[in-house]
């Protein structure tokens, strides 16, 4: 964790919205779809293991 | 931390490469049918006022460019001189045949071209000429079509290279 992990999201996002303009500009318009939608697979695999940290924090407040 | 800077640095400048290439790439077949255009054009002159022979102006045409669509004529003029009992049109599509891996043309091309070699050698001067005609109406079209999508996706190839790079690098960090 830390603030490293939020620059790399960014930069992903960053990517990602280039590269569905470069794709819809020449007409691919699935393909743009599918590197939105591989942009936004490899993010969630980047933060699940912070997001179940989450849940354990919210666990062991309400001390289940 | 240096490692990762060279590492990074190779990967970005793999996949900036294979951006180029691509983009280059697409590129060659509109040249090439340019090419074939002009090639065919010159067969035309070759037959109509030099009146030479479909061998001779194979040998004469396949000297003139440096590119891989000549091969289909000199490959034709060299089976039509070392292979008894075979008439042009299927040396023609014999060399086709085997050279069109080599070239960027793509199916449609090659039906073009083939139907071009089906006529060869079939009919009297007039009908030559009008067969050559036809073809380099129907390449002129394929050009059309071939430079439209290459303007497309030059720059597309590019981009897409390097961004690409760039999220390799970005998520292996």
């Amino acid at each position: 964790m830390g603030i490293d992990l939020i620059f790399r999201i960014a930069a992903i996002g960053i990517l990602v919205s280039v590269l569905n303009a470069v794709l819809n500009k020449s007409g691919r318009e699935e393909q743009a779809m599918m590197t939105t939608l591989a942009g936004l697979i490899v993010v969630l695999l980047m933060i699940v293991k912070e997001i179940a940290g989450l849940f354990d924090t919210v666990k062991t407040i309400f001390n289940f | 931390m240096l490692l990762k800077l060279i590492g990074s640095l190779l990967i970005m400048a793999a996949s900036s490469f294979l951006g180029v290439y691509f983009s280059k790439e697409c590129a060659r077949r509109p040249r090439e049918l340019r090419e074939l255009q002009r090639l065919l054009q010159m067969f035309e002159n070759e037959i109509s006022f030099l009146s030479s022979t479909v061998t001779e102006a194979f040998i004469k045409l396949s000297g003139y460019y440096e590119s891989n669509i000549r091969l289909f004529f000199s490959q034709a003029a060299e089976i039509l001189m070392h292979k008894n009992g075979i008439n042009a049109s299927e040396a023609w599509e014999m060399a086709v045949k085997e050279n069109i891996k080599k070239t960027a043309l793509k199916k449609e091309d090659e039906a073009i071209v083939l139907s071009f070699g089906k006529m060869l050698g079939a009919s009297d001067l007039e009908g030559q000429i009008s067969n050559i005609r036809l073809t380099l109406t129907q390449l002129k079209m394929q050009e059309e079509k071939a430079e439209e999508e290459k303007e497309k996706n030059k720059t597309m190839y590019m981009n897409l290279g390097v961004l690409g790079g760039l999220a390799i690098v970005i998520i292996l960090i």
